[in-house]
Parts: C-alpha cells; structure tokens; sequence
C-alpha cells in the first residue's frame, strides 16, 4: 500500500501580509480535511474535491465565496477536476451562483460525456442534476466589493494587476491515495477586473491541473495567461516522465515559464512514489501538506513549518 | 523546404458522396495560406486565411439546433495565444480568437462575453441560419455522427510557426460544452522551438491526454512528426480509446498529416506542390 499524500496551495501571489495569516489558516483547514478522507482509506479524487471546497468555502481565497469580480462587477467561477487512473476530467467555465464549482467540475465528468461546460451551458446543467444555486451576491464579500470600485477607476492591464497586490489566489489540490491513484483539483474567481467570459488557466486541462497515475498530478496558480502558453502543468509532468524529480520538474518548468513568457507563478505536485514539491516564482504562496501523520505547512519561500496530525 | 502549409477538414466520417467536395475544401485551403506565405506573409496570416475559408464551408448544431463555436490561434515566436468558446453568430470564429490574441491581455474569452468582444471589435453579428448548411441541418436531424473542425499549421520563409484550429464542435453536444479546439495543447499548439500540430477528431479524448502538445514533446526527444504523431494517436486510443488526426510540422518544414480515424480530408502545400489525401495511404500529389 502506499502511503497517502495530500498537498494543497491557496494562490501565488504577493499576499500582502493582512492576508498572511488567515491564508495560512486557510490552507491548514483545507489539507486537514482532505487527511481524514485519506486516512480513512478514501480515493484521491475525493480527498482533492473535499480540499477545494474548503478552500472555496473560505471567503480569504478567490475561489467560491471570496472570488473577485470582473469588469462587470460580477463573479465568474473556473474550475477543473482530474483522475489519473482513467485520465476522467470535468471542468467548469465562466460559471456563475455557484458555491462549488469544483463539485460542479466532478459532475461534468461522473454525469456527462464532456469534458468541460462554459457559461449558461454549465449553469443549465447544474440545474438539471439539482445543483443549488447561490445568489449573485452571496459569493461577493465587501472587502472585494471595496476593491473592484477601486480598481474601476484605473484602466490597468492583466500583468499590472497580477504584479500588483491585489487578490488573485486560486486554489488547488493534489492527492496520492493509499491505492496509487493520484487526482488533481483547482478551482478559482480569476482577476479582478477582468473582461466577461475571460476564462484562464484553471479549468483547461493540462493548463491548471492534470493527473496521470503513471506521472503524477499538478495543481497550477499564478499568470493565467502565461501559464496556459507554456502549458504548465503538462510541461512539469513531461519533465518528470523525463526522470526529474518532482520539485525539479516544478522548478524548471516555471523558470522556463519565467524567461519564455515573462509569467510568474506556482505548482504543487505530487508522484505516484509519493515524491511531492511546493515551487513558486512569486513572493510568496500559501500551501499545506499532510504525509505521515504529520502536517507541513508555509507561506514565504524556503519555509516550511511541522505540526503533528492527532490520529 | 520553406514556406509550408497544411490543413485538415476534419476526421469525422464523410459519406461518398460528400468526399469530392471536402477534398476540394481542403485543396482550396491550402492554397490560399501558400499565397500568403508566397508573397512573404506570415505563417500566422497563412493558417489564419487556410482556416477561415474553410469555415465559410459551414458548422454544427448544439443539441437546440443552435451554432456554439469554438477557435484557437498560437504564435509560435511568442507563445501568444486567442481563443473563444461557445461564440454564437459570427461568420469567422478563428478572426475572432486572433483579435483576443491580439487586442486583449487574455488568451481566452467564453460565451457572451466573447460575443460582447465581437461587438466591440465591430465584428458584424450574423443570423444563425446563415451559418447552418443544409447539409449541417440534415444531419442534425437525422444525430449522425460528429464533424465540423478545421485546422492549419504552416511555417513562414523566416521560420516563424503557427497553428489555428475552429470547430462547430459535435452534432447535438450539450449547450455550452468545450471540447479540445479553444484549449492550449489540446486542440492546437505552436513553438518556434519544435513545431506546431492541429488535430481533429473525438474532443474529450483529445483533452484527456493533451494530443497537440503531446506529439510536441515527443518532437522535442528527437521523433519526426510522423512518429511523433502516430506514437501519441496510438497512446490516445490505447489509454482513452479516442480517435482523431492531426496536420504537423516542424521548424525545417518537415511535415505530416496523421489519422487513426477511418479518413480525414488533409492539404498540404510545399514547394509549389500540393498534396492532399482523404484515406489512409492515400497521398496524391499536384502542381499548385
């Protein structure tokens, strides 16, 4: 059998240090949910879904409740799901009133022949399997809703907002079960201020998450547009198939990120030998991992604090 | 060997009776992004032109009878990309994937929002039913099978790469759903570096193992795009039993056009020579 592993990230960004604490929090509470499903023989893809909808659930993260708006002033949700023992994927995009869209992605992939559902497609879908929906407003809290006025004033492009400080914390799971199964999960709010219908990198396969049990699995965050042109969490997998290890597939796939298209970002991945890496070329990224009983948990680079998991 | 153009029309059946004509769509294809090409033009312009001709050719229905198209363009110098997802009525989805490209700071706009683009892109909206051929209607009617996706890769005589790809997706697919066309490394992907690949075929298979960038790495371990394509074809149908095809090339103008589907129309134009073929094996061979 082999031994569960579940990493889990709360967005790279440059998280301004009001924020610090409560996305550390953030993140413990997501990776120790996703434990108890593992430590109870649970499968991978439910430890990362169970994570996720944590972390949406948290309204510190842009994700669910606590996603930003676009320049509409509205929410509009991406999300992505995948196994790696079938390569099954359900994702979700430009998605609104919808608390968890990464439970939305799932039901893509166990309750239909697609992979991926955009817009009032997706929407109608979520109704018809008797998803609930939220209200327009419930998702949006009053720091964002401060926020979005105040960025409204400025005509500021995608990578000046990303470099700036404002919020752009997707989130993500990936997950090695106890049976060799890895899965992978992301979901996010987006920019701030970006265009209706934007969708970035989150819920496009191979872009925001991917899993194969034969690889591994990866959960992206940072520049969504420079990650989809490199094709992050493909290119950390295809460097590992190359026999890197998971931290060093990580780590040259965003600096190739870095040089080739100026992107900053993170990845958190996860081998089927249970090899497993935090990497980011941001300042800084909320992350936690549990293995052994113990949980690992960090928020500025080259940090990493312990605590033991009661049983 | 350069300039370079090839163009798919799709892997799904063609009824006899069908195959002269997408042959011809095809060959015209080709021709047009090797003009370009030609007269110095991009390799950008070249699949761009290729695959907008072909979308005059006509779409799909969603399952309410209605047009969702999807389109991606990439720019192998830069890694640029545009795509749109689920866009209702406008003529030429791959014009609008590049204005994304182009005008905007993001690679991808969905649904209304890319409709909102079009609008203020001036795009010009057009009546659903002129983009729906009799042909598409009848076979909506009748739930046959899938078709609808085009593609062009091309290289310029200054070595620069691109891709494009547009599709009107599945007959009587979902309202909103996305296959492989709009999505990074699944329906198309362009590097100055390796290459460029378009596939076709069945969407969710496509995505599941990330085709276009697949056969890209298998390039960059030293396979020509032949290999490469039929080694990431065969692990596609081995691993999520998916067929398609794929039109490639690399920054020399190596080139190939791949199917493990029963056919798929295909041009391509080098050299003053045009190739094309439907079946496989088939490989003729014409002046320009």
């Amino acid at each position: 059998m082999m031994k569960a592993v579940l990493v889990v990230h709360g967005g790279a960004w440059a998280i301004p240090d009001t924020l610090a604490q409560a996305s550390v929090a953030g993140v413990k509470a997501a990776a120790q949910a996703g434990s108890v499903i593992l430590k109870s023989g649970g499968c991978a893809l439910d430890a990362v879904e169970v994570a996720v909808r944590v972390m949406e659930d948290n309204p510190v993260f842009d994700a669910g409740h606590g996603a930003v708006l676009n320049t509409n002033g509205e929410v509009e949700l991406d999300a992505i799901i995948m196994e790696g023992k079938t390569l099954g994927a359900g994702a979700v995009s430009s998605v609104k009133n919808i608390a968890n869209p990464v439970s939305l992605a799932r039901a893509v992939m166990e309750k239909t022949e697609h992979v991926m559902l955009t817009s009032k497609g997706a929407n109608l879908f979520a109704e018809s399997i008797g998803v609930s929906t939220v209200s327009a407003q419930a998702l949006v809290t009053e720091q964002e809703r401060k926020e979005w006025q105040n960025y409204k004033k400025y005509s500021v492009g995608v990578k000046e907002l990303f470099n700036s400080q404002c919020g752009h914390d997707t989130v993500g799971a990936v997950a090695l079960d106890e049976f060799g199964n890895v899965a992978c999960a992301t979901s996010t709010g987006g920019i701030r201020n970006k265009m209706v219908g934007r969708v970035g990198d989150s819920p496009f396969i191979g872009s925001g998450g991917y899993a194969d049990n034969k690889i591994g699995a990866v959960s992206c965050t940072g520049h969504g547009e420079s990650i989809l042109k490199v094709t992050l969490a493909r290119l950390i997998l295809y460097h590992m198939e190359q026999g890197k290890s998971a931290w060093e597939a990580a780590d040259c796939s965003l600096h190739y990120m870095a040089e080739r298209v100026q992107g900053g970002g993170g990845a958190i991945v996860v081998s089927p030998t249970g090899d497993w890496s935090v990497t980011f070329t941001t300042e800084r990224m909320a992350w936690a991992a549990f293995k052994d009983q113990r949980l690992l948990y960090g928020l500025n680079p080259k940090e990493m604090f312990e605590e033991t998991l009661d049983c | 060997m350069l300039p370079v153009v090839v163009v798919h029309g799709g892997a799904g059946h063609i009824p006899s009776h069908r195959s002269e004509l997408s042959i011809a769509g095809v060959q015209e294809a080709a021709r047009k992004g090797y003009a370009v090409l030609k007269l110095g033009g991009s390799a950008m312009d070249a699949v761009v032109e290729s695959v907008a001709m072909m979308e005059s050719q006509g779409s799909v229905l969603n399952v309410k009878g209605e047009i969702e198209m999807d389109a991606l363009v990439m720019d192998g110098r830069t890694l640029a990309c545009g795509a749109v997802s689920a866009v209702r009525r406008v003529a030429n989805p791959i014009y609008l994937a590049k204005l994304v490209m182009e005008k905007t700071s993001h690679v991808c706009l969905t649904a209304e929002g890319a409709s909102q683009f079009a609008r203020a892109m001036g795009i010009p909206e057009v009546p659903e039913e002129s983009l729906i051929t009799d042909y598409a209607r009848k076979r909506w009617k009748d739930n046959l099978g899938k078709m609808g996706t085009v593609g062009a890769v091309a290289v310029d005589v200054q070595g620069n790469i691109a891709c494009a790809t547009s599709t009107g997706g599945m007959i009587n697919k979902m309202e909103g759903r996305v296959g492989d066309t709009p999505c990074v490394g699944c329906g198309g992907y362009a590097d100055n570096n390796i290459g460029a690949v378009s596939p076709t075929g069945h969407g969710e298979s496509i995505m599941k193992v990330t085709l276009a960038r697949l056969i890209l790495f298998h390039m960059e371990q030293g396979k020509s795009p032949e290999e490469a394509s039929d080694l990431a074809l065969a692990h596609m149908f081995e691993r999520v039993n998916g067929l398609g095809g794929v039109v490639v090339v690399d920054p020399k103008g190596t080139w190939a056009a791949r199917f493990s589907s029963r056919q798929m129309a295909w041009a391509a134009a080098q050299q003053d020579q045009l190739h094309y073929g439907l079946y496989k094996g088939e490989h003729f061979t014409e002046p320009v």
